[in-house]
């Protein structure tokens, strides 16, 4: 376990700005304590201070999650989020998408939203933005990017995807084993 | 090519849009006869038009043609390239040319037609006219014509002869409509003349120059942010377009656009479906058809167009198609009920008990809408939910003039091509027609949906049945008391929904009370969840059920007049409401009969309401007050409902006020509960006052720049606190520098800043070390020491913290934390000043000048005791302050008068060189050895009061002194819980110190009257000359320790002689006392 190098902290930050824009300062500057990121078996773990310092009684090769995991770098040094981030950035989310009922299901077992299941979207949403995605009831389903900007939604015929599936909650269930 | 003769429609693009027909008129004509231009603009979004082509038709040569593409195409014009290309003929002529054809053809099968004549003739003869042979006996044949007989009502039917299928024995079966049900579709075929005209199947949306009628015609204002719920309104509003679109032209020309092959081939008699004539399709085919039979209607319109088409009315048309094509996408944009709301748009809550706002696809927004202003901490734009009512209201009255039953029927259609969001609108209106759309719905709605929002289902439900009643009320006239028709058409469905709003309120705010968690979707879970909280629910679900069985089995106008007087029972009962009864189980509603449970769900729907609306309105106070809207709508369907009251039974009136009862209790209840939970309400925003909520995120302050604000802010407070500041400061002896207190008060923005600005500085281990190093130089303003020291300050500190091992980690996190900020500034390219050092910083400031005070914060107690004791000072303990203070400068008379007098004499030389020095304490390094054995405080303490007395004078009084006597208890000056204790022993130190000097001040005032130049130093000063004097001693040491060698001696006699007196005057104390005893 390590602090995130520079790189990849940009390379995190630019992830996490497409989704809630300058509100990673939120994150990082917490009123409530301090908190980190810190990089452990190529995930990205948030946490507050005094879980990082507990982490140290425990050896690397032994500990598998500590704290919230954002996501992780891929082999390309890509950063990839993990709806484990989604209790974090859905608060702080500047665009949002919320599917209807009938659609909900279709992307939580990770497939894209169409328009027939667009229920409502916030406006001036640019194309391949990063949204999260919401149920009508307002419970956060998970990430998404705008395939669509939020004009064009309106014009496309109901097949068409307007949301691309990035992670959803049913990974929770689906994935559990890599989910760490 | 197309039958008009020469004639070609060619494609001219790349046109400048503000190319004129008339220009391209000009420029084509002399080609050949130009008949028409067409000229079409594409605009974007913003209603910039990026492209424009035009459609010529012409009356053109082949030769001319060609002439016309090589001098024409890709030639340059008006800023455009032109583009020309031989278009396709117009759909419409294309349509048109196609029915002729098709006309053509049926005139070749006029021997069918001739043979039909025939029947028709023989039926003339036997006394038929159209299909019914009035005074005649169902069942007779009818005269002359094999095979055909007259049915119930006269109506002539044909004997079919039914083919059975495989496994029966009999081949065919006869089906002899006399004998059956009058169940059957009229299968005959249109005649030609009853379709539609070309003309008629495009439209145009009637003119007007107000907003929507201009939206309807895809004239869009110039783009502005959408609000939120805005175009959820729309689809209500434009009911009417969508019923005239509807009926004229969505089905139609759509259908005769993508369905063309269908139409000119589709004549076969025996598989089309034959629906009833123009006129009265509306309502036949609506009590012969189901609702899902919708599509085949389409079809069945679509063919009765007619096959003949005059050229002018083909041209008119042409000339109307933009107009069309364009209200087409606009109608495509309204049918999609998109919503798109705003970057503000608060999502209600995250996962608490928000079972009921999870609609399926079909729940409409607006009940989620209406259900959110009870909910207390749900923020919501609060006028959308009064524009829905005000246009469904209007939509009422349009539906209830008799001209629009018609329009209904489409509507109903369009329903089931976008199954969400528009759906409250249309489902009131294909309520209008008939009850089997209902029951449809309803058999819908809980079939498809697994996840499907039950009391969404519930307030749907109760829609129907009000609205449904006012249109039956209609449709029934004779039989219905005329008082109650008039009342309730504008208005039962109404307050109707408004009641119904209240009735959900309470289930959901007893949901979200009892913590049930969100997360199932599942129906049925639901449904036993909601059981369990309000019987309400319970019957409405039975409702429906019992429902779909009356609908099946019962006449509608039947069952109508039922809940009618249901309708007038409940509110009836919702008058017994409020007498206490013993509490009834809710189960056994279950087992009564589907009329009482219609008169449950009624009750159900208004009692609540009813019983709670006191305390809705109570939450509402600062929403837009729905509820008493919605009271007010129930006392008006009161007064019109009071009239057609029945008497109740005995039996149903218990019944009724048990249920009334069960309901109040629940409602007390819930009461209780919201009491304690806005409670909780109260105590929590009291305690996240100072630490607003993350997700807020406007008040947490990151740079200096916000802290301004936040003084601004807080500003309020300060101004509270002023009056203590005062308080303190008369006390504090003579006022030197009333200017600078007025100042003070006047531009105390500016002062604060200035005064805070000082303390981070002396913060931490190297803050004091700077206060100590300010504190040798005295409190001359020259040499103060500001933020430029800080830099090695901060160098300091890190030293010194590498040295504290638990403060490592935390400076490193810190140093992460910074570095983050800064990669997060690069990544988004904006200024992120905000670093954790100022954030801290700004807190401590913060935390001192814009102190909030927060009863329930422990912190704040110190506080809170503090400014009781001020006010506690009454006038009279002031002014013993005061006159204490006016007195001690009489003690540190007598010591200075003692000292100085000596001093002169002896250290006259040291003068001359300290003299010209303008900091005594650092000028003289003997003093300073000789002094500096004992403790520091004493030291400077010393220094000050002996030494530097006009100088300190200078200094502390314009700076500190104002604050100085307030600031003697340093628990109010750390309320925060971050200061350190070393900030404490600065703060006792420098209040020391200023005391100290004040007091010294005063002295050398009082002793120095008649000083003319307070400020200022010139080298012959002769407070130079003598400060240092007083450093000294006024005597030589040898002198001095023979004078205390002296003086112990006496001493030591002296407490000798009162020894022994004493030890005599205790022995013979003892002896008297002895004798006594003795």
């Amino acid at each position: 376990m390590r602090p995130l190098t520079e790189e990849e902290t940009k390379t995190m930050f630019e992830k996490l700005s497409k989704y809630i824009g300058e509100n990673i300062k939120l994150l990082v500057d917490r009123p409530d304590g301090t908190y980190c990121f810190r990089l452990h078996q190529d995930r990205v773990y948030y946490m507050s201070e005094k879980i990082l310092k507990l982490t140290t009684n425990f050896s690397r090769d032994k500990l598998i999650s500590v704290g919230t995991c954002f996501g992780k770098f891929t082999k390309t040094k890509k950063f990839r989020l993990h709806i484990t981030a989604l209790d974090f950035l859905a608060p702080y989310a500047k665009f949002k998408v919320w599917v209807k009922p009938g659609a909900e299901q279709s992307f939580l077992y990770g497939n894209h939203v169409l328009k027939s299941g667009l229920g409502r979207i916030t406006e001036n949403t640019m194309q391949y933005q990063g949204v999260v995605v919401y149920s009508m009831a307002d419970v956060p389903l998970g990430f998404g990017v705008a395939a669509k900007s939020t004009q064009e939604c309106r014009r496309v015929d109901p097949m068409s995807i307007v949301v691309f599936h990035q992670a959803d909650v049913g990974e929770f269930i689906r994935s559990e084993d890599t989910l760490t | 090519f197309c039958g008009f003769g020469a004639m070609r429609r060619l494609y001219v693009g790349g046109l400048n849009h503000t190319v004129t027909q008339k220009d391209l008129k000009d420029r084509f004509e002399k080609f050949g006869e130009v008949l028409d231009v067409e000229l079409r603009t594409r605009k974007d979004e913003e209603g910039i038009p990026y492209k424009t082509f035009a459609y010529i038709n012409i009356n053109i040569s082949e030769a001319d043609l060609k002439k016309c593409m090589t001098v024409l195409n890709k030639s340059k014009w008006k800023g455009g390239t032109l583009q020309i290309e031989a278009a396709k003929e117009s759909f419409l002529h294309r349509l048109a040319q196609e029915r002729q054809q098709a006309a053509d053809h049926h005139l070749q099968r006029s021997t069918t037609e001739a043979k039909k004549q025939k029947l028709l003739d023989s039926w003339s003869k036997a006394g038929v006219q159209n299909f019914t042979m009035k005074a005649a006996v169902p069942g007779s044949e009818v005269p002359g014509c094999k095979d055909w007989v007259v049915s119930k009502f006269g109506r002539v039917l044909p004997v079919l002869q039914l083919r059975c299928q495989k496994g029966s024995k009999a081949r065919t079966v006869k089906y002899d409509p006399s004998k059956y049900c009058h169940n059957i579709r009229r299968l005959d075929r249109t005649d030609p003349d009853e379709t539609l005209s070309v003309t008629q199947l495009t439209w145009q949306v009637e003119g007007g120059d107000d907003d929507i009628s201009k939206r309807r015609r895809g004239e869009f204002p110039p783009y502005e942010p959408i609000k939120p719920k805005k175009s959820r309104t729309d689809p209500g509003d434009s009911l009417n377009t969508f019923s005239r679109i509807r009926n004229s032209c969505w089905r139609m020309l759509r259908k005769n656009v993508f369905m063309f092959p269908a139409t000119c081939h589709g004549y076969d008699p025996a598989t089309t479906v034959r629906s009833e004539q123009n006129s009265d399709r509306n309502t036949e085919v609506h009590q012969l058809t189901n609702g899902s039979d919708l599509p085949t209607n389409h079809r069945a319109a679509q063919r009765e167009e007619s096959d003949v088409d005059s050229d002018e009315e083909i041209r008119s048309l042409v000339a109307a198609q933009q107009s069309s094509h364009d209200a087409l996408q606009q109608e495509a944009e309204d049918i999609d009920n998109l919503e798109v709301v705003g970057l503000d748009y608060l999502v209600k809550s995250g996962s608490k008990g928000d079972e009921e706002d999870y609609d399926s696809a079909g729940t409409d927004e607006l009940f989620e809408s209406r259900r959110k202003p009870p909910a207390p901490p749900q923020e919501k734009p609060s006028s959308p939910p009064a524009q829905q009512f005000s246009d469904q209201k209007r939509q009422m009255k349009r539906k209830t003039t008799p001209g629009d039953v018609s329009s209904s029927k489409p509507s109903s259609s369009v329903q089931r091509e976008n199954p969400a969001g528009v759906r409250p609108a249309i489902k009131h209106s294909s309520d209008s027609h008939s009850d089997q759309d209902d029951e449809e719905e309803e058999g819908n709605s809980s079939d498809s949906s697994s996840d499907f929002d039950f009391p969404a289902l519930f307030s749907a439900n109760s829609n129907y049945l009000r609205i449904s009643l006012a249109d039956l009320q209609r449709l029934a006239e004779s039989k219905v008391p005329s008082i109650l028709r008039s009342g309730l058409k504008p208005e039962s469905g109404l307050p109707g929904r408004h009641a119904r709003k209240e009735a959900i309120t309470p289930n959901e705010i007893l949901a979200s009370i009892l913590g049930e968690d969100s997360s199932d979707d599942d129906k049925e879970h639901k449904k036993k969840k909601v059981e369990g909280v309000t019987s309400a629910s319970l019957q409405t679900s039975e409702e429906t059920a019992t429902q779909r069985e009356t609908s099946q089995t019962d006449g509608r106008l039947r069952r109508k007049r039922e809940q009618e007087q249901d309708e007038a029972l409940g509110i009836q009962r919702q008058k017994h409401g409020e007498t206490p009864e013993a509490l009834r189980d809710p189960q056994t509603d279950s087992s009564s009969g589907s009329e009482e449970e219609e008169e449950e769900m009624m009750s159900a729907e208004d009692q609540p309401s009813s019983s709670s609306s006191s305390e809705e309105q109570e939450q509402q106070a600062g929403a837009p007050a729905p509820g008493s809207k919605s009271s007010s709508s129930e006392e008006e369907e009161e007064e019109e409902e009071a009239p057609p009251r029945v008497a109740l039974a005995a039996k149903e009136e218990e019944e009724l006020q048990r249920k009334a009862n069960m309901r109040r209790l629940a409602a007390l209840q819930q009461r209780q509960k919201e009491a304690e939970e806005h409670k909780k309400l109260i105590q929590g925003a009291l305690a996240n006052l100072d630490a607003p909520p993350p997700t807020t995120g406007k008040r947490i302050v990151f740079g200096s720049d916000d802290e301004e604000e936040k003084q601004e802010v807080v500003s309020a407070v300060e101004e509270s606190k002023k009056p203590l500041f005062q308080e303190r400061l008369k006390p504090s002896g003579p006022r030197l520098f009333d200017d600078s207190e007025d100042d003070d008060e006047e531009g105390d923005e500016e002062e604060d800043g200035s005064r805070f600005d000082i303390r981070p500085e002396f913060e931490g281990p190297a803050g004091q070390k700077l206060m100590e190093l300010q504190s040798r130089f005295g409190t001359d303003e020259r040499f103060r020491l500001d933020s430029r020291f800080l830099e090695d300050e901060e160098e300091e500190e890190e030293t010194a913290e590498v040295q504290k091992g638990p403060m490592e980690d935390e400076e490193a996190l810190e140093e992460e934390k910074k570095k983050n900020l800064s990669i997060l500034q690069s990544v988004l390219g904006t200024s992120q000043q905000a670093s954790s050092k100022t954030a801290r910083k700004a807190k401590q400031f913060r935390d001192v000048s814009a102190l909030h005070y927060d009863p329930s914060k422990e912190e704040h107690t110190a506080f809170e005791t503090k400014t009781e004791e001020t006010k506690k000072e009454s006038k009279a303990a002031r002014r013993k302050k005061r006159e204490e203070a006016q007195k001690l400068p009489e003690v540190s008379k007598e010591i200075y008068f003692q000292v100085s007098g000596d001093l002169k004499a002896v250290f006259g030389q040291t003068n001359d060189g300290s003299a010209v020095l303008p900091s005594l304490l650092s000028a003289d390094p003997s003093s300073k050895s000789e002094e500096s054995s004992g403790f520091r405080f004493s030291f400077f303490g010393d220094e000050s009061a002996a030494g530097s007395g006009e100088t300190a004078e200078y200094k502390t009084e314009k700076i500190q002194a104002p604050k100085v006597s307030w600031h003697q208890d340093p628990r109010f000056h750390d309320s925060s819980s971050e200061d350190e204790l070393e900030e404490d022993e600065e703060e006792e130190e420098q209040v020391k110190k200023e005391q100290q000097s004040s007091v010294e001040a005063k002295n050398t005032k009082e002793e120095t009257p008649s000083q003319p130049d307070f400020f200022f130093f010139s080298s012959d000063d002769h407070r130079l000359k003598e400060g240092p004097r007083l450093f000294c001693r006024t005597s030589q040491l040898e002198e001095q320790r023979e004078e205390w060698e002296e003086r112990t001696s006496t001493l030591r006699q002296e407490y000798r002689k009162k020894h022994r007196d004493a030890q005599r005057k205790l022995k013979s104390a003892r002896k008297t006392r002895g004798s006594w005893e003795v």
